[in-house]
């Protein structure tokens, strides 16, 4: 059985290999030089919220004081699911990604979060993101992942202990996902990047697609896009009217 | 003496079945003479947990990012993690790697670099790059590698105790492997 267990969590580890999640939620007062937590991407297994670093494997979730940050204590270990692959922080919650769910945790108590709600999908790998109303949720289908579904998922979240689906876009492969402001970036693989027009939330409005790479994972930083790309990394630009120009590329 | 040799008989062809049961592990015959699969990476002894910070190097595997000031972090899954200076966006430069055997996940607070070593929990002190310094580690914690499978079904090169311990899988074309992942 514990075999079975570390067959699944390779899985896991596998398909989330490539992408990652913001370690901090607080985007629009993130700034160069701001000290601090930086950011990482939409399927990270490891975030900051506040004086707590939180890590997941493929069934608990793990909490260590960092109130000496030199020097991290566990302060709690609990059981989550099966298969999770992914955790993103925002304000006091924590959104913990699974191959068949979404989980959302309270962290009012940092030390030993609580759960509050959860919403089940299609079996699928989902690395996910969310604010106060919505959470945005990719499932792609195929090997390690399970399922045929490869789709964007958005859920009202404004009642945390019971989402609900609103809408469901299917896409080719998707992978991670940022947003900003009123824009949803999505990685789709070797399919591009959608980029959608989120001003109505519950409803992604699809504005551009960006075909430069093939694209695994997105964090939005400030104005600057960073996409984790096959070979490497790719930096754009944000431009005010929300078009986004190509700068330099990180590659061997 | 003469009932040994006559029990290592007995026991020999038994380990040879218990083996072949094993259920997650297929030894298959005849297997194919090419093939992509996985092989483990191994580290000799004492190796694993050095962490240093050395000249940057290429991006193979390139995995999670993760950006903090003006400098971005690429993992490089297994192995450690790229140190990437952003300030001029058009021409971004690798400026360090940071040796950490089994790296996949990483995060900073202030001066302090978190990161998976292998399944121990480290923190590195990043203030002076060039120099970077393992301030703590935590083990037994969290299981995010697996030394005895790889992390997808299919072929794989058998693990080898004699070359070290296993500290992730690369993929890898294989020539007549005898391992498979069901």
């Amino acid at each position: 059985m514990k075999y079975i267990s570390y067959i699944v969590f390779a899985f896991a580890i596998l398909v989330t290999a490539s992408c990652s999640k913001q370690d901090n939620g607080n985007l629009a007062t993130a700034s160069p030089d701001s000290g601090g937590t930086g950011q990482g991407g939409s399927l990270a297994r490891f975030t900051i919220a506040d004086d707590y670093l939180y890590v997941v494997d493929d069934k608990k979730l793990y909490a260590y004081s960092l109130a000496n940050p030199m020097s991290p204590k566990l302060t709690s270990t609990q059981n989550i699911g099966e298969d999770i692959e992914t955790i993103y922080s925002f304000k006091d919650k924590l959104f913990i990604g699974s191959q068949n769910a979404m989980y959302i945790y309270s962290i009012a108590n940092g030390a030993s979060p609580d759960k509050l709600g959860e919403a089940s999908h299609v079996r699928a790998c989902d690395p996910v993101i969310a604010n106060e109303d919505v959470a945005y949720v990719t499932v792609r289908s195929g090997t390690g992942c399970g399922g045929t579904i490869n789709a964007l998922y958005v859920f009202d979240i404004t009642n945390i202990l019971s989402p609900r689906q609103k809408t469901v876009i299917n896409m080719e492969g998707p992978w991670g996902l940022g947003m900003s402001g009123s824009r949803l970036y999505v990685c789709n693989g070797s399919s591009g990047m959608n980029i959608y027009d989120i001003s109505n939330k519950y409803y992604p409005k699809l504005v551009q697609q960006i075909y430069d790479a093939t694209y695994y994972d997105v964090i939005v930083y400030n104005d600057v896009l960073i996409c984790m790309v096959e070979g490497g990394t790719l930096l754009y630009e944000i431009k005010g009217d929300g078009q986004i120009v190509k700068m330099g590329r990180i590659s061997s | 003496m003469k009932k040994i040799k006559h029990a290592i008989w007995l026991v020999l062809p038994m380990m040879v079945i218990l083996t072949s049961c094993d259920p997650k592990v297929n030894r298959v015959e005849p297997s194919p003479s090419e093939v992509d699969g996985w092989a483990p990476v191994y580290a000799k002894d004492g190796t694993a947990e050095v962490i240093n910070s050395v000249q940057p190097r290429e991006i193979e595997n390139g995995g999670k990012i993760y950006v903090k000031g003006n400098t971005l972090y690429q993992v490089e899954v297994g192995k450690g993690i790229h140190v990437i200076d952003i300030t001029d966006r058009n021409n971004p430069t690798k400026v360090r790697f940071i040796n950490v055997i089994g790296a996949q996940e990483m995060s900073i607070k202030n001066n302090n670099l978190y990161t998976n070593n292998v399944n121990d929990l480290v923190v590195v002190d990043i203030t002076n790059i060039n120099e970077v310094k393992l301030l703590d580690r935590v083990s037994g914690v969290f299981h995010l590698v697996d030394p005895t499978l790889p992390p997808s079904p299919g072929y794989f090169e058998c693990v080898d105790a004699k070359q070290g311990v296993v500290v992730g899988w690369e993929q890898k074309l294989l020539h007549n492997p005898v391992c498979r992942k069901n």
